[in-house]
């Protein structure tokens, strides 16, 4: 764990950070897929715009719950994001999905090892 | 002892809400309340009017009502005019937090952030509450009018060196504001602007000849050309005392400080000002040298503030001077 704090009841904070990553992780995940799936580029910017605003919670409050490996992840996602809207093509769509599908990923990992330990 | 304050807390997320519940129990027990909507922020406020915040933490992004325009409400209550009101944004665009502190923010954190961080934040904005003030008022330039002060009466009389808070004119926020933008310009590497200062030519002559309620008037009024003058560039902009305006401006306009002065003093020449005896007061302003913020900082972007400062005091001595010469060489002549 990263940067970790010291602060009586930081620690219920994590573990509901940790709860809510897992409902957030899993609607990054379906609103990148329905973005690559969209019928028109306005679905597909409305399905980014959804992911990114989920990836902007998560990046504002990791690094202030020690995940800070996490939280760079995020934002460097919700930034990628900003950028791909204001030049939209779907040359550039695709490396943004692999990079939000890592992101994804990195969550997963996190959630993992959390409940390794709990388990 | 420090003072705890009644703070209100606005965020669309539940974490951030807890983990600032979290940081009130660290750094002293300020008493937190929270409110997940701008909406049902204004609803808390009205409910708490007879124990009213002292300080409000606001996200500017958010779902709605966004901190910006929250912000902006909450001025627009007789009570929160001057409340402390520090936003919350994940964002580095400048567009987002220059918005804020236009709309009445007085400093901003960034997202994600550190204990020691808001506790400094908090340090600073709690002198700017009543029940944390000394009981004598300071009147010096370098310190701050207190944000919970009073709108002036006929009666209250004002210092020349007191920058005093100039409500209601566009990009015109107070000094302490300002100071803490600047600041935070530092922090953020938003490099690129530059500042500058205005002094009010004889402001001593004013400052004899007027009430403190008439010299108020003044400084709104050429407050007021000043920005106007300077509309379609993004700036801030705050009294700072004596007779000087200083403003901060977007990367990307480097005013002609010739040109921008002699445009500022044509406004004024067609403004009509009055005393309140009918006299009209004809202001005229010199401005200081520019100084880009490139490279500065830490401390030197708050030296950078006060270089500009002096930059246009000397301006309007020297102006004086040259005036002084000019009648001498014509009386000799």
């Amino acid at each position: 764990m990263e940067g970790v704090l010291a602060m009586p009841g930081l620690e219920r904070v994590r573990e509901k950070f940790l709860g809510l990553l897992a409902e957030r992780r899993s609607a990054i995940a379906l609103h990148t897929l329905a973005a690559l799936d969209a019928h028109s580029p306005a679905e597909t910017e409305a399905e980014l715009l959804e992911a990114q605003n989920i990836l902007h919670k998560i990046a504002g409050t990791a690094g202030s719950l020690g995940f800070d490996t996490l939280g760079n992840e995020a934002r460097a996602s919700e930034e990628a994001i900003i950028a791909t809207l204001q030049n939209f093509s779907s040359a550039n769509l695709l490396p943004l999905i692999e990079q939000l599908d890592v992101f994804v990923g990195m969550c997963g990992d996190l959630l993992t090892v959390k409940s390794d330990r709990t388990g | 002892m420090e003072a705890k304050m009644k703070i209100l807390a606005v965020d669309d997320d539940p974490i951030i809400l807890e983990l600032l519940t979290q940081f009130m129990d660290a750094v002293g027990g300020h008493e937190l309340v929270t409110a997940e909507s701008g909406a049902e922020a204004l609803e808390v406020i009205e409910q708490h009017a007879m124990a009213p915040f002292e300080c409000f933490l606001l996200d500017i992004q958010m779902p709605g009502m966004d901190g910006v325009e929250l912000v902006r409400a909450i001025r627009a209550l007789k009570a929160h005019a001057h409340t402390p009101a520090i936003m919350l944004t994940a964002m580095s665009e400048k567009r987002y937090i220059d918005s804020a502190f236009a709309a009445g923010a007085t400093d901003y954190v960034t997202k994600p952030f550190e204990v020691t961080e808001l506790k400094t934040r908090l340090g600073l904005v709690q002198r700017l509450v009543p029940a944390a003030q000394p009981s004598t008022k300071k009147i010096f330039a370098a310190t701050p009018q207190t944000e919970a002060a009073p709108l002036p009466t006929q009666e209250q009389e004002i210092a020349l060196f007191e920058p005093i808070s100039i409500p209601d004119v566009d990009n015109v926020i107070r000094h302490t504001a300002l100071e803490n933008y600047v600041t935070q310009l530092s922090r953020n590497s938003l490099f690129g602007s530059t500042i500058f200062a205005f002094s009010v030519r004889r402001i001593e002559s004013f400052y004899d000849a007027l009430s403190g309620f008439e010299f108020r008037g003044l400084l709104a009024d050429t407050a007021e050309v000043i920005s106007n003058t300077m509309q379609g560039h993004q700036f801030l902009m705050s009294y700072a005392g004596n007779g000087i305006f200083v403003v901060v401006t977007e990367s990307g306009w480097r005013p002609d400080m010739e040109k921008l002065k002699d445009a500022v003093n044509l406004a004024l020449a067609q403004t009509e000002i009055y005393d309140n005896s009918g006299e009209r007061l004809q202001p005229r302003v010199v401005t200081g040298k520019p100084i880009r913020l490139v490279w500065k900082v830490g401390s030197s972007i708050l030296q950078s503030l006060a270089d500009a400062h002096s930059s246009a005091e000397e301006a309007a001595v020297r102006k004086e001077q040259d005036l002084g010469n000019i009648w001498m060489v014509r009386e000799y002549g």
